[in-house]
């Protein structure tokens, strides 16, 4: 690395991918079509948990257009097996999830239609395909499916209970997950030593993606060939290829998936849909490419959904304010089934945040329920356990009439203990957390905050300043591979993760023009397709910027090699007597150099072996080591006493993304994070009637969303502390915007009510009408307070 | 089924289609502009806007039928070959598409609010009136960035 000049990287460079994008020439799921297509409509459960008794097609299958009806018992006769979807996180870094008394997980069958019941309000339980899409939605309604209501469960903690219904009858009750860690005899000590204990339970309520293209597929079978073909948007067409071949039970190879552009992902779209396997198996069926597209409605039921954890947490402090031990007991809702435990691990080895908490214990847990399947969503996990101890450390400053900045400085940990191994086993690898709490208390103008309260006060509001610092980790996969070809005046890189918005055609090409010495606009980033694609990891746990930037020095290094091997074939080089600078491989000796174009035009003409004409290398590389993308923020809000209702006035963050590839990519990344953030702090849900299980935000008029004109501008700032641990040295961006976001905004809610309400008397997400509705019960109190205190009045006997 | 005619892009076309057929599929999937997208069944996200007869509307939840010899506009439009228009030039530049999905609608929502506007457009009245375009990336920062500067390059500002 310290050999190469840094020309593109860090640079904030346009967009490549923007010009298709811009013109409409962008290439998403709907807009693949088949001139034969026909389209599949899926049947839905309209119960939160029933017994499928009888589904009878005949008045379908009657219906114009229609092709065929598939159910679950016709998925069980043709053999089809469930989405191995690898729930349990299982590189060396991730904590390890186990069943209660140490046993495996039992993660359920994820069917792509179930024969046995119906676990959610929506999930597929049939499949008309028919001529037009209108034709197969007209004969669903016809599908007669005999349902016997079943007991439901939404609830996580009800979930967690022993005599819930059960959402599978192979568990005695709901819990698949059940894991301690920690040392409970040294944090029973530490407590009982304690001068002082705050203690907080809270829900981190379940939201859901909302990206903003919903997921469609189109699946075709050739019977020549005897392939299969899918285009469907996800984070990883690798992973659907494998997942996708073991379901319909043939090889890899017979089975190619295109996941070109991607209209957002956020994690919701990096496992496998049931439609998508459905589209396949129908194509075949009836010789037919088979489409599918979800109306906005089914992406609100049945998209992979995010967060619901309850987690309860106790701080042990001293006189002077320092952490002694932390003890949590966090409850993660996997819904229906499990199709990823990575929020509840993520997060539990995350649980002592920025602060140097020698003790704890946890107890983590995971749940089934009748809900949508829950999945990583936008930084998996980690939004949960920052909430849980930033606010736990507000509570006790509060409690403890502390400054709530003093506090946090008292406890981070310092830069000398860097690499710092956390109390969960973490390794942090690099971080300047008491810096960045500076740098974006500068940023914000923290000192000049009175004189704004005060303003705002002057115009009638109530005002609050919030802070949070967060810590989060990038893991996930280890293994990631790049196929890079130099071709004439172009290099082309074909690489196994990709993207849904994160710009990896403009930061991988960065690195790889720097790499090799070549102009930014001769790099050409290919991903999305198997048939380019052999393997690789996929987008996620912002792992891709930092795999890509390995894999291609490495590549780098291999291509050079092959560059040796040629010019020793070609001209007698000796491998130490060439060397690659600035672009140019030299060989000194000959008195000549060439350029990467220049070299693969001299192999492609030479009388070299064919292995040798090609100026092209394959490079795998397994990276576990994680790392720990760190940052602080402050945020402002005003709320208008009469409304309840809350505005966004100043945000400011700082995220120490390590070295930062192209900043305007970065700075994106942290602005989508931040609204994600804040939706859920303000206004999402995915909210469940509790007497019928019913989801009742379901469509965009009833699920709150960050709008143009309900959210701030963003003052962020980038600090690349270097990542000891990958040779750009990048830790990652994007998710740490998210991170502290849901703790920062509930901190300046609750500061702008302080004169109000002692401690907030509810729940994210901090809607109009409960902070309405607490400072009116406030408001009952004081004057039922004031009317019990004087005399002639008393209601007390 | 009946005779629909309209001029999309400056070329005209007709086509006998169902009598429901809605605006944002007929250019989808009759005239093959998959450039205007549909991301909800509300009329809420704006991703579909196109505009007709100079005006933005919600293609998604126009009937074809309604618009006879109507003059529609659609994201395909706008580059001249290579050239850019102002509206994508300052898309880029300000990096106010990530996913790129809602793009296409929200570069027609501003083109309206561009042209329908006398004075350089200010971030609140961006804020305020393009409320009907949703975007999940951006956080809509770099959007109103990129709205204003591209109303200060159209009006010469």
């Amino acid at each position: 690395m310290k050999d190469i000049k840094l020309t593109a990287v860090g640079q904030p460079l346009q967009r490549k991918e923007d010009i298709r994008l811009m013109k409409g020439e962008g290439r998403f799921s709907d807009d693949q079509c088949s001139p034969d297509q026909v389209w599949a409509w899926m049947v839905r459960s309209p119960h939160p948990h029933a017994k499928i008794v009888r589904i009878d097609k005949s008045a379908a299958l009657k219906m114009p257009g229609v092709l065929g009806v598939f159910t679950g018992a016709d998925c069980l006769a043709a053999g089809l097996k469930p989405i191995n979807h690898s729930p349990v996180p299982a590189t060396q870094d991730d904590v390890k999830l186990r069943g209660r008394g140490d046993t495996d997980v039992f993660v359920g069958r994820h069917h792509l239609l179930p024969a046995d019941k119906a676990r959610f309000v929506g999930e597929a339980v049939a499949m008309v395909v028919a001529s037009t899409r209108e034709e197969a939605f007209l004969a669903s309604v016809a599908v007669d499916v005999e349902y016997e209501v079943l007991p439901f469960v939404i609830d996580t903690e009800l979930a967690a209970q022993a005599h819930s219904p059960a959402v599978w009858d192979e568990l005695e009750d709901n819990v698949l997950v059940d894991s301690s860690y920690g040392d409970e005899e040294a944090v029973s000590a530490a407590f009982a030593a304690a001068a002082h204990v705050v203690s907080l339970k809270t829900h981190i309520q379940r939201v859901t993606a909302v990206t903003m293209e919903p997921r469609a597929a189109l699946g075709t079978y050739d019977e020549q060939t005897k392939r299969y073909t899918l285009y469907a948007g996800s984070g990883s067409a690798v992973r659907q290829k494998r997942e996708l071949a073991s379901v319909l039970g043939i090889e890899p190879e017979a089975l190619r998936v295109l996941s070109l552009d991607v209209g957002g992902n956020f994690g919701s779209r990096n496992r496998v849909y049931v439609e998508f396997g459905l589209v396949l198996w129908a194509s075949r069926c009836l010789g037919r490419a088979v489409k599918f597209r979800a109306e906005r409605s089914e992406s609100f039921l049945s998209d992979y959904q995010g967060r619901d954890l309850v987690t309860t947490v106790s701080l042990a402090l001293n006189e002077q304010g320092k952490f002694l031990a932390l003890k949590a007991d966090n409850i993660s809702n996997s819904g229906y089934c499990c199709v990823s435990l990575s929020p509840l691990s993520k997060g539990s080895g995350l649980i002592t945040g920025n602060y140097d908490i020698p003790n704890i214990t946890l107890r983590a847990r995971a749940v089934y329920s009748n809900t949508m399947a829950t999945q990583a969503y936008r930084s998996s996990g980690r939004p949960e356990v920052t909430y849980a101890i930033e606010r736990l450390i507000d509570k006790a400053a509060a409690q403890l009439g502390l400054d709530r900045l003093q506090l946090r400085r008292l406890n981070l940990v310092r830069p000398q203990q860097m690499p710092y191994t956390n109390a969960m086993g973490l390794e942090y690898d690099s971080g300047e957390y008491e810096a960045n709490m500076d740098r974006v208390l500068m940023l914000s103008d923290w000192a000049g905050q009175d004189l704004r309260r005060q303003e705002a006060q002057a115009r009638g509001k109530l005002w609050g300043v919030g802070f949070a610092n967060y810590v989060e980790s990038s893991i996930g996969t280890p293994k990631e591979r790049v196929d890079v070809t130099v071709l004439a005046e172009r290099i082309e890189v074909v690489i196994g993760t990709q993207s849904a918005g994160q710009g990896h055609e403009t930061s991988f090409a960065q690195v790889a023009a720097d790499l090799l010495g070549v102009p930014f606009e001769k790099v050409f980033i290919i991903a999305g397709d198997t048939d380019r694609v052999s393997a690789g990891g996929g987008t996620h746990s912002g792992r891709s910027l930092r795999h890509a930037s390995t894999v291609l020095s490495l590549a780098t290094q291999d291509l050079v090699a092959q560059a040796k091997t040629i010019l020793h074939a070609l001209l007698g080089a000796q491998e130490h007597e060439v060397f690659l600078q600035e672009g140019l491989l030299k060989w000194p000796r000959g008195s000549q150099q060439w350029s990467w174009f220049e070299l693969a035009a001299l192999a492609q003409a030479s009388p070299l072996e064919p292995h040798l004409k090609v100026l092209k290398v394959r490079t795998d590389h397994e990276m576990h080591t994680p790392v720990f993308p760190n940052g602080a923020c402050v945020c402002e809000v005003e709320i208008d006493p009469d409304t309840g209702s809350p505005s966004l006035m100043r945000y400011s963050s700082v995220d120490d993304v390590g070295r930062c590839i192209n900043p305007l990519i970065v700075h994106g990344q942290t602005h989508g994070g931040i609204a994600q953030g804040v939706g859920q702090a303000l206004w999402e849900e995915c909210f469940l009637d509790p007497e019928t299980g019913q989801p009742i935000s379901s469509s965009l008029m009833d699920y709150g969303m960050p709008r143009f004109d309900n959210m701030p501008s963003f003052n962020t700032q980038i600090v690349e502390v270097i990542s000891p641990t990958n040779p750009f040295g990048v830790k990652a961006g994007g998710e740490g915007g998210t991170t502290p976001a849901l703790a920062v905004i509930m901190s300046a809610v609750e500061d702008a009510l302080r004169p109000v309400c002692a401690t907030l008397p509810f729940e994210m997400p901090a809607t109009a009408l409960k902070i309405w509705t607490a400072l009116n019960s406030a408001k009952a109190n004081a004057n039922a307070n004031a009317n019990s205190s004087s005399p002639g009045h008393s209601l007390s006997p | 089924m009946s005779m629909v005619s309209l001029t999309v892009n400056g070329q005209s076309v007709e086509r006998d289609v169902p009598d429901n057929t809605l605006l944002a599929f007929f250019l989808r999937e009759e005239l093959g502009l998959t450039g205007t997208h549909v991301g909800c069944d509300t009329s809420q996200c704006g991703c579909c806007v196109v505009r007709l007869d100079g005006v933005s509307v919600k293609s998604c939840t126009t009937l074809v039928h309604q618009i006879q010899d109507a003059q529609v506009q659609t994201v395909e439009s706008l580059a001249q070959g290579e050239q850019l228009h102002p509206i994508q030039q300052a898309f880029t530049e300000c990096h106010a598409l990530q996913c790129g999905y809602c793009t296409p609608g929200m570069m027609m929502s501003a083109l309206d609010l561009i042209e329908h506007h006398d004075e350089v457009l200010t971030p609140e009245v961006v804020r305020a009136e393009m409320e009907g375009n949703l975007c999940r990336c951006t956080g809509y920062h770099n959007i109103v960035n990129a709205v204003v500067q591209a109303s200060r390059v159209m009006k010469g500002g």
